[in-house]
């Protein structure tokens, strides 16, 4: 028996000392406001529990004192970096529930706007998961890509972030003319120029190879058990896109693949976020091809007071995005139900960082990406 | 390929070049930073603000008719209207109270598509921060006032902008 062995053997019979490690809420790496307790002998994590609800706001019991329509812009603060895809999953149902009918060109442009948002989101994610890494300049450049994104949000809704631009039976207001060259141009530069440096700038970095290769790992059957969804399920080779597999709105008038990766660890589900980008931008320009011209508000009944129950579903950025809508014939929903992919993704945290070392678990939530807005709704 | 330590030397410098590429070709392209408030940016039309009351340009006074669409609408009731009460308790059609309380508001565009007689549009006006929150509830004057001093525009669906 060598030394070192009989030392270690040692070590063992004496058990170690357990440290209890509190990350968060106040964190910069925690992704706005979640406490992690974490268990650790050494450096590795024997239990991560997260602690949520920080930025609880009552979302579901709030709009049931509101007006079906009222409630579009308190949807846009579930997923701070997703509002389109809130307000469309929102409203999607609502038309179900109602019978509404939407113009053509109102869901083409709902299109264009969703598949804008998502490569926003993944702009951000970009950045954010290198800062975690400890990468501070890659941080900067998704950031600048995401503010010229949306400065051209800003011409079409008005706003930067809280857009409240769709609406029942349709959207807000049309495009500006020669808002598509605008959005063209950004999705060239997005493609030509912008992806190919952030593979330079980090991808191919043989530090962030070592960091997320094979670390983190979630298997096909772990994610399918804890519900996760959208880029962490196809991170882990599951082929499932609400856009393809259960199409809403018009996304079955596209042509577009839905990225999948087999490996299940930080690396996958980073590229497919990166490699979703891309297939974006090749929705949005079949879009502004098939776009007719057109009104883009429909008519909206003047008392809408929907009777029953719905679900319906749309996938955002981190995934499906539901909501389950009971009307009783009244001007105010009974009940709004919403699911939000990032919560059920999170509950995924303790599984995953279960032996991990400590600084593997920043990641871990990096990539897991959840948007406290809607964890905690 | 090289292996060990001098492999690895070789990865983090070649990765270390590339990188620094990246940065370098930033030299060439333009300058995307504002220094605000120094410099501006030029606000699209129909950048939201805060509403504002729109005023009529031959009588000077407000389009508002103090209907209370706008305050039933707005879904954080940040609007309190309430009309000139006349002789015999009739109600006209003018506002003797228009508050907007811009602690609550979120400029979320709703008020400005309700309202039915042209008579509220949302301005670019954002830069209302103030000391007290008591100077944070504009009254229909200093509406008038926005109205006036900024661009404001009317969304009420389905239009171009
Ligand atoms: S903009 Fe929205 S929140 Fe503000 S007063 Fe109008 S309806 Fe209310
Ligand atoms: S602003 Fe328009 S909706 Fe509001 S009270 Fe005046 S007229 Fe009515």
């Amino acid at each position: 028996m060598s030394e070192i062995e009989a030392r270690r053997l040692k070590a063992e019979e004496v058990g170690h000392e357990k440290l209890i490690l509190n990350l968060g809420p106040q964190h910069p790496s925690t992704h706005g406001v979640l406490r992690v307790i974490t268990t650790l002998e050494g450096e590795r994590i024997t239990e991560a529990e997260p602690d949520i609800g920080f930025l609880h706001r009552n979302f579901e019991k709030i709009v049931e004192g509101w007006t079906w329509s009222q409630v579009i812009p308190l949807t846009d603060r579930n997923d701070y970096l997703a509002n389109i895809n809130n307000e469309h999953a929102y409203v999607l149902a609502v038309e179900k529930l109602a019978g509404i009918e939407v113009p053509e060109r109102a869901e083409y442009i709902r299109v264009i706007m969703s598949e804008l948002n998502r490569i926003a989101s993944h702009l951000l994610t970009f950045g954010t998961f290198a800062m975690d890494m400890g990468a501070f300049t890659p941080f900067l450049y998704g950031f600048r890509e995401r503010e010229l994104l949306y400065d051209i949000f800003e011409k079409v809704t008005g706003a930067r972030m809280m857009h409240n631009y769709v609406r029942l039976s349709g959207v807000r207001n049309d495009l500006p003319d020669g808002w598509d060259k605008e959005v063209l141009e950004f999705l060239d530069r997005l493609e030509n120029d912008v992806i190919p440096d952030y593979y330079d700038l980090l991808i191919k970095n043989p530090i962030f190879e070592a960091r997320s290769l094979g670390v983190g790992v979630l298997t096909k059957e772990d994610a399918i058990a804890y519900g996760a969804a959208g880029p962490i399920l196809r991170g882990s080779g599951i082929d499932w896109d609400l856009r393809r597999d259960m199409p809403y709105s018009i996304y079955d008038r596209f042509d577009f693949e839905v990225i999948t990766r087999e490996e299940g660890d930080h690396y996958a589900r980073f590229m497919v976020r990166m490699d979703e980008m891309i297939e974006s931008a090749k929705i949005i320009r079949q879009a502004f091809e098939q776009m007719p011209e057109g009104p883009v508000m429909g008519k909206v009944p003047r008392v809408l007071k929907p009777e029953g129950d719905i679900y319906s579903a749309v996938e955002g950025p981190r995934g499906e995005i539901g909501v389950y809508l009971v009307g009783d014939g009244n001007f105010k929903p009974y009940r709004v139900k919403w699911r939000a992919p990032s919560f059920s993704n999170l509950s995924i945290l303790p599984l995953m960082a279960k032996g991990q070392f400590v600084a593997d678990i920043v990641l871990t939530i990096g990539t897991l990406d959840p948007i406290f807005g809607e964890v905690d709704r | 390929m090289l292996g060990g330590v001098l492999g690895n030397v070789y990865n983090a410098t070649k990765s270390l070049i590339k990188g620094h590429l990246v940065t370098l070709k930033e030299l060439r392209t333009p300058k995307i930073t504002v220094h605000y408030p120094d410099e501006r940016l030029e606000l699209p039309l129909g950048s939201r603000g805060m509403p504002a009351l729109k005023v009529n340009q031959d009588t000077g006074l407000l389009n508002c008719t103090a209907c209370g669409v706008c305050a039933r609408e707005c879904p954080v009731d940040a609007i309190e209207v309430e009309a000139v009460v006349g002789e015999k308790g009739r109600k006209k059609r003018y506002p003797a109270i228009y508050n907007l309380d811009m602690t609550h508001c979120m400029q979320c565009n709703l008020c400005v598509e309700a309202c039915p007689f042209d008579a509220l549009e949302m301005s670019d006006a954002f830069e209302i921060s103030r000391y007290d929150l008591d100077d944070l509830i504009f009254d229909k004057e200093q509406l008038a006032e926005i109205w006036k001093t900024h661009k404001a525009v009317r969304i009420t669906g389905g239009e171009k902008l």
